[in-house]
């Protein structure tokens, strides 16, 4: 019987019984620090101001899809402002800045408040825990890079006159669309919580993280285009320019006159290695860490 | 003989060159069992190798039939584990954390928030548990903390320090709910502290570790032996029922508002009645001492010895 005030601060025997039901093991576990991860990216679950940040660069990322449906709705049925592999230029800088904000959370806070110790005690294993944050990280990733370009292919199919004439003109774009944005995003993800899995502190991760986008990128291109011969190297250290060169091979378009990968004259499938290079390597050091870290 | 529920053999655990433990062997039957030394004697570096946070230098251990390393994740399903420190995060509801904990032991979703709200009562927080963790009290966080050891339904349960940081009747309330979560639910119980007046009151067995070696581990009854001495407190001059019996033959000692006396056969009995009788004082009581965990370590320690038995 529940008493007539119930925070009174006693314990009451009401509730305690065995449990007879099924235990779902490992796998259970990791998916269900996953989708919990995944929530907790976006603040879901917690008060509103964990949501502010991540949902307002969410937004910017989305602002260019509706800009130009926007306009493609308004003056004409022929306007196709943004290619898809330009898109990926536009948001850039919002997935920069959705990892500064929220990789050190992803990690750093389980270390912070010591919860650590409650997973590692639990029904899975540290690489699992690991695998698990970092997958959790790169789908939320995806939603940005994705969800934008899947609004503007649907806008601009809805949008045109003809609207089977659209998807066979485009169709080829869509294969390559979600290959480069999931590659975008694995590797952002992968990248930002290597730096930020090493400290448990928020602002060291978020100075991190932020370095490795956006210090790195106005180097490499003073290098690149300043210093050249072994300079141009210096643009495998940007992420914003490998990134787009590797995007710019998925499309199989030419970089562009004057542009970074330009100067740099690598081929632009070397872009498309040195992503696939980093993503190993973030995961491998995120691994690593959590084999490490003391719980 | 039951199965026990915890086995090492030869546990080692070194820190550089410092050894926290030092080839550990101990067989542990179901029970509610105290886990008794110094700070740093070891309690917490055992407790952690055996739920896989820690790595043993050298050494095996079994937890309810499991190797601890190699099955770690199928016997941590049935682990349940309240650590010593912090480690509830602010910014979430107790619902929704002890819920998630539950998922990641292996529950479903469903199977979890039933669990949870039964847990959260059981442990005695109510309207409180849909608020952020942050806000709480000690005493709140520490009831969280056993909640989400206990939302699984573990068989055996891992307690470090359990009253850190309570008042005396938080203290007193957790002890109560240890206590009747090991007699009334067959969960054993595994608890670390360095307060032997808790272990005493809770626990039915005692393991002592010292500087990492095992110093005595038996039932808690064998700890507390009655002492041969008997305390006799009368209403009246005790002074002179002192002087009495050293007369009578017996050794006596006068401490406050009593007489210790050393039993010395049944005839001791006789001699403090008639004595009592004699110079008409009252008797109000007469008990046989037992000796407290207290008492025993401060014997040890004053003799400076390490015996294991």
């Amino acid at each position: 019987m529940q008493p007539a005030d119930a925070r009174t601060g006693n314990i009451y025997d009401l509730g305690y019984r065995n449990y007879t039901g099924k235990r779902l093991g490992r796998r259970h576990a990791v998916l269900a620090l996953y989708f919990y991860t995944l929530r907790s990216a976006f603040g879901l679950g917690r008060r509103t101001s964990s949501k502010i940040i991540p949902i307002v660069i969410a937004v910017i990322a989305f602002l260019p899809a509706v800009a130009q449906l926007a306009i493609a709705a308004l003056v004409s049925d022929e306007v196709d402002i943004i290619t898809p592999e330009g898109y990926f230029g536009f948001v850039e800088v919002p997935i920069a800045l959705f990892c500064a904000a929220i990789a050190p959370e992803i990690t750093g806070r389980d270390m912070r408040q010591r919860t650590l110790s409650l997973y590692f005690s639990r029904a899975l294993q540290r690489r699992d825990y690991a695998l698990a944050k970092l997958a959790a990280f790169a789908t939320a990733l995806t939603l940005l890079t994705l969800m934008p370009q899947v609004l503007l292919v649907f806008g601009n199919g809805l949008a045109t006159n003809d609207v089977t004439g659209y998807i066979s003109d485009n169709w080829a774009d869509v294969p390559r669309t979600f290959a480069a944005g999931l590659l975008i995003a694995v590797l952002c993800a992968a990248g930002s919580l290597a730096i930020a899995s090493q400290t448990p502190r928020r602002a060291y991760a978020t100075v991190g993280v932020v370095a490795w986008f956006l210090i790195s990128f106005p180097i490499a291109n003073i290098l690149v285009f300043a210093i050249g011969g072994v300079g141009r190297y210096a643009v495998f250290a940007s992420p914003f320019d490998f990134i787009y060169g590797c995007t710019l091979w998925i499309f199989g378009v030419g970089a562009e006159f004057e542009s970074v990968q330009e100067e740099a004259g690598f081929g632009l499938w070397t872009y498309f290695v040195a992503v696939l290079a980093y993503i190993g390597a973030g995961a491998a050091l995120v691994v690593r860490r959590f084999a490490r870290v003391s719980a | 003989m039951p199965v026990p529920i915890l086995e090492t053999r030869g546990l080692v655990k070194r820190y550089g060159s410092v050894t926290a433990l030092g080839g550990l062997d101990l067989s542990l039957e179901p029970g509610v069992i105290g886990l008794v030394g110094a700070n740093g004697a070891g309690k917490s570096t055992l407790i952690k190798i055996l739920l896989g946070l820690i790595d043993a230098t050298a050494g095996t251990a079994e937890v309810i039939g499991y190797d601890v390393v190699a099955q770690g994740p199928l016997l941590r399903q049935f682990v349940g584990y309240m650590p010593e420190h912090d480690c509830l995060p602010g910014d979430v509801s107790a619902t929704e954390f002890v819920a998630h904990m539950a998922q990641i032991n292996g529950l479903s979703r469903s199977a979890a928030r039933e669990r949870t709200a039964e847990t959260l009562r059981h442990v005695g927080l109510f309207e409180e548990r849909y608020r952020e963790m942050r806000g709480y009290s000690t005493g709140m966080k520490q009831r969280v903390k056993l909640a989400q050891a206990l939302v699984h339904d573990p068989r055996i349960l891992f307690l470090d320090e359990p009253t850190n940081g309570l008042d005396p009747a938080g203290r007193d309330e957790m002890l109560d709910l240890v206590r009747r979560t090991g007699n009334e639910f067959g969960i054993s119980i595994i608890m670390a502290s360095h307060l032997l007046g808790e272990i005493e009151r809770v626990c039915e067995h005692l393991v002592v570790i010292d500087a990492g070696h095992l110093m005595r581990s038996g039932p808690i009854r064998e700890f507390t032996a009655t002492t041969g001495t008997l305390a006799v407190e009368v209403d009246g001059d005790v002074s002179a029922l002192h002087q009495r019996l050293r007369e009578a033959g017996l050794e006596a000692a006068h401490e406050g508002r009593q007489v210790l006396v050393a039993l010395d056969g049944e005839a001791a009995y006789d001699i403090i009645r008639d004595a009592c009788d004699d110079l008409g004082v009252g008797l109000v009581r007469i008990e046989l001492l037992r000796r407290n965990l207290e008492d025993i370590f401060r014997e040890r320690a004053g003799e400076g010895v390490h015996a294991a038995s």
